[in-house]
């Protein structure tokens, strides 16, 4: 019995070379692996929001389920479930439906190359920043068939604002990383993060670093369609903007989406500019190093992506919202060409080795 | 003096004019503009890390220390002093005065030969809670208290009746000279009052006393918030 | 406009009745569409239903749909006596209640020709101007949160908090206080209300100035309101617009200073007035009237008069002899006026309201047209409108 269900067995039968189906298992094993991940995250996400947002606002969040309200992201997540499923009666059926598994998808793909720790990271794409810039294209076309497929004029508006503003801050999310890549001379992630050795780039990249840092912030908080950037969903002009029609499990997914491209964005740019899972390193102090290094790579990722996902949710909840308008000449002509010119600077620092530890 | 072309009669208005914004060149806007997001992140930054600015309150386990004021209209009763005789003659002036009829005055002429109040019904379901039947009534016979958690299941239980005797007031009942007369009087006609739904952990024929100097239990001590530092102050 | 010939069995759509057709009325290759802000929407502040004819994101016309919370009070007026009305004008502009009661009782005290004594009056200022700075509160945190800063309406409910559990201690109610009576006031001020009044205001001086921090220094809220929704003064007197925002178009009408009522000709203090008319202007003349409401309260709270709290008997009916009364008094949104015909008996004959909002809410036609969806929302925040005050 056992030489008839053995690989070998198995792979002549099918006709496949046994490394290629060795491969699909470990890729199906981080598939699973990053489903648990991301519902996880969500759980804590969520209700670090809550409790964030009540504590900037002078009350208190949930406080009733669990102890100070732990449980309340899962009570709200089991009602969502039990939900009735409501199609609008005119709604485009395949646009309505294939929706959110779009914007689901689009943060799956980007989970799968992030570098968590030095052991943890699913697939080294040796293109990864290209890569993550056209798999978050998914995102805008999941937003944009919602709004269309809902037949609802407020839907459809808002979805046609996020479309077009989601579009164009790709723009300047990509000139500052593009700014990193110059410094590093790889596209692969994982070269990023090592080459961050002996210092991270915000401050080893003196001048042009901070300035790459605060446009990456601006063009994250604005690619994620939160307040200040959050007309897509502005809630006192349109409701809910383009997933009104959506709820129970749809719009699970849709909330899902949302909070983990958030960890996402927060991931890349300390994966960018904060080292990443790499420590506080200065130079070549090797005592300081070594103390740095005791503290496990993961905690260092982790506490950078939670001050950075600390600072889009304080971003969040202090300031009104632009004009859709005032957004796009935002993006047009004060980022963009702040950021060209951020990168041609960067290309004359880095030709005269002008930064930190060269 | 203002400047618009508009004068308004004789009147002298003194006036203030508004200020606009302040915007030169681009990069002091882009300067200034980018320093005003800052302080304003720097505020609620101030209000996330200090808890004790913190301003709400956890209902129904702070009841104990909860402080409602007295003049606080969320409850009509009927004056009664500690032997239980009532001001209210049937007169009718509180229930021809409310706005939307919420009273009905029951009278009857009793055995002292005056009119006496027979039913004393309140309908809380349409009472607007205005106080115009207290401010209006002649012998000070009613009054609102705070007490606030009236909630029921159906909407027949808001039909309150608030005496507890059918028979004389109290200053009719002191004219007489025996004990057992006035007794005899007020146990004559016995009205089952319904106080109304009961609240949260309380037993039937409590009431609860939002103004109690001692609390009767344990006192559970409030994190000092601006408010205390405030009236301490002053 | 929504005419009259709209016959029930043959009625056209809006559509057919403003012949939009496949190339649209602008004539290019974009087709207008009409879209409902309806009765039930997070920003229009109540239940009042606009019908937007709109090119993508541009507002071409806003006609308002009324009478989703009309409840006859005037109606009733004619009903139930003078007395009994106060309580319903509570529920008119819920949010300045006090004023509301003080526009009718002056009318009913004009009526019947009864004096009131100083203490009375010096009691209804203050408790105008605690009223004024509530509502511009409130007004200023649900700004915010029309524009998408949530955080505001937050703070600007913790710091009215204070206003309303001081009013809660005098006159028993938070919302609905029914405390300025034909006559007098309801109660006489409780003993903490000196004490209580000066210790907010030395609470809100500091908030004060970090609400100018937060949002009147905020660079994404001065592009958001300057230069939107621009009012000219011809425009705003020809609406009949009063309160904040006829000053903020310049005009510098202000009727605590033109008609003689209470004791504000006894304190001294500025009218904020506009320069442009836009909505910056009337969001920086609100804010103004708060500062010069508290410089009102500082000087009258350390000397109130002595005397009594109600020149009239409890229990007396009042008669409104016959013939016509009108009166204005300055609520924070405009000028309420009440006209009280009365025939001698108690019942009044006809009884009118002529509420700010009514009129303020048409200068939304003018303004809406030539912006984006979003300048309306700004311009409907920063006109400052209640609904149940336009349909009683």
């Amino acid at each position: 019995m056992n030489a008839n269900w053995s690989l070998s067995n198995l792979t002549e039968r099918i006709n496949m070379s046994s490394v290629f189906v060795e491969q699909l298992m470990w890729v199906a094993v981080g598939l699973i692996g990053v489903v648990t991940f991301i519902s996880l995250l969500a759980l804590v996400l969520v209700y670090a929001e809550r409790k964030i947002c009540a504590h900037i606002q002078c009350r208190l969040g949930p406080m009733r389920v669990g102890w100070h309200g732990i449980l309340q992201t899962l009570a709200d997540g089991i009602k969502l479930f039990l939900k009735e499923d409501i199609i609008p009666d005119e709604a485009d059926r395949l646009l309505y439906f294939l929706a959110p598994f779009f914007c689901l998808v689009a943060t799956l793909l980007s989970l799968l190359v992030i570098p968590l720790s030095p052991q943890v990271q699913i697939i080294d794409v040796n293109i990864g920043v290209i890569y993550l810039g056209a798999v978050s294209g998914f995102g805008i076309l999941g937003v944009i068939m919602a709004g269309w497929g809902s037949n609802n004029k407020w839907s459809a508006l808002g979805a046609m604002r996020a479309g077009a503003q989601m579009v164009s801050y790709e723009i300047s999310t990509t000139l500052s990383l593009l700014v990193i890549v110059l410094f590093v001379g790889s596209l692969q992630l994982s070269e990023i993060v090592l080459s961050q050795q002996e210092g991270w780039w915000i401050w080893r990249a003196h001048g042009v670093g901070v300035l790459a840092f605060i446009l990456l912030l601006i063009s994250s908080v604005a690619e994620l369609n939160r307040t200040p950037f959050d007309l897509a969903e502005g809630e006192s002009e349109l409701t809910a903007g383009f997933h009104t029609e959506y709820s129970g499990v749809r719009f699970s997914f849709f909330f899902l989406a949302e909070f983990i491209n958030m960890f996402i964005l927060a991931a890349m740019m300390s994966t960018f500019f904060l080292g990443g899972w790499m420590p506080f390193h200065i130079g070549q102090l090797t005592a300081f190093n070594a103390a740095m290094d005791l503290i496990p790579p993961a905690i260092w990722f982790i506490g950078k992506t939670s001050v950075m996902i600390f600072v889009f949710m304080w971003i969040r909840w202090t300031f009104p919202r632009l004009r859709v308008d005032q957004l796009m000449k935002l993006e047009w002509q004060v980022l963009m060409p702040l950021g060209f010119v951020n990168l041609f600077l960067a290309a004359i620092v880095v030709l005269t080795n002008f930064y930190f530890f060269a | 003096m203002s400047e618009s072309k508009y004068t308004i009669g004789n009147i002298d208005i003194s006036t203030v004019k508004s200020k606009r914004p302040i915007r030169k060149g681009t990069l002091y806007n882009l300067v200034t503009g980018f320093m005003s997001l800052m302080k304003g992140m720097k505020i609620t930054a101030y209000y996330f890390f200090h808890t004790k600015e913190v301003v709400t309150e956890q209902y129904p386990e702070n009841r104990e220390t909860l402080k409602i004021s007295e003049r606080f209209r969320a409850e009509l009763k009927l004056k009664k002093d500690d032997r239980g005789f009532l001001n209210c003659t049937g007169c009718n002036i509180c229930a021809q005065n409310c706005p939307n009829g919420s009273i009905e005055v029951i009278a009857m002429k009793g055995e002292t030969n005056k009119k006496e109040i027979d039913r004393y019904i309140w309908h809380m379901d349409s009472c607007t809670f205005c106080n115009i039947c207290v401010q209006v009534c002649p012998y000070d016979a009613i009054e609102m208290k705070p007490n606030f958690e009236s909630s029921a299941l159906d909407r027949r239980l808001y039909i309150y009746q608030l005496n507890k005797y059918a028979g004389p007031t109290k200053k009719n009942l002191d004219k007489l000279e025996d004990p057992a007369d006035m007794q005899r009087l007020v146990n004559l006609i016995k009205r089952e009052p319904y106080k109304g739904p009961i609240p949260l952990g309380m037993q039937q024929g409590e009431e609860h006393n939002f103004n109690h100097p001692e609390p009767v239990k344990k006192i559970v001590v409030k994190k000092e918030t601006a408010k205390d530092v405030v009236k301490k102050d002053v | 406009m929504l005419n009259d010939n709209t016959d029930p069995i043959e009625l056209k759509t809006l559509q057919d009745q403003f012949n939009l057709g496949q190339k649209g009325l602008s004539g290019n290759d974009t087709q207008e569409f009409f879209v409902n802000m309806g009765p039930q929407h997070p920003s229009t502040h109540g239940v009042l239903r606009l019908v937007l004819k709109m090119d993508g994101e541009n507002v071409k016309k806003v006609i308002p749909v009324l009478g989703y919370i009309h409840r006859g009070i005037e109606k009733m007026s004619e009903y139930i006596g003078a007395r009994q009305i106060v309580p319903l004008t509570d529920r008119m502009d819920y949010l300045s209640a006090m004023s509301n009661n003080w526009g009718i009782s002056r009318a009913v005290e004009l009526a019947m020709g009864v004096e009131t004594n100083s203490r009375i009056e010096t009691i209804r200022t203050l408790m105008a101007e605690l009223q004024r700075m509530q509502s511009h509160m409130l007004w200023w945190g649900v700004l915010g949160l029309d524009l998408g800063a949530v955080t505001t309406f937050f703070y600007g409910f913790r710091d009215r908090e204070f206003l309303t559990e001081l009013m809660e201690k005098t006159t028993g109610s938070r919302l609905t206080m029914n405390y300025i009576q034909p006559g007098g006031l309801m109660f006489d001020i409780h003993e903490d209300f000196v004490k209580d009044v000066k210790a907010f205001l030395k609470y809100f001086k500091p908030k004060l100035e970090e609400y100018e921090i937060l949002l009147s220094g905020n660079v994404i809220l001065q592009n958001r309101l300057r230069g939107v929704g621009v009012l000219s003064s011809d425009d705003a007197l020809s609406f009949s617009c009063t309160g904040p925002t006829l000053r903020a178009s310049g005009v510098p009408l202000d009727l605590r200073k033109t008609e003689k009522y209470g004791v504000y000709d006894q304190v001294e203090f500025d009218v904020p007035v506009g320069e442009v008319g836009d909505c910056w202007d009337r969001y920086w003349v609100r804010l103004e009237e708060i500062k010069q409401s508290m410089h009102i309260i500082e000087q009258l709270i350390d000397d109130i008069p002595e005397g009594k709290f109600t020149t009239l008997k409890p229990a007396k009916k009042l008669k409104i002899p016959a013939g016509t009364t009108y009166s204005q008094v300055e609520t924070p949104r405009g000028s309420l006026g009440t006209f009280i015909q009365g025939d001698g008996t108690a019942i009044p004959y006809r009884l009118h309201f002529r509420t700010p909002n009514f009129n303020n809410l048409w200068a939304i036609t003018k303004l809406g047209p030539g912006g984006k969806l979003a300048d309306l929302v700004a311009t409907l925040s920063t006109l400052d409108l209640v609904i149940p005050d336009i349909d009683r």
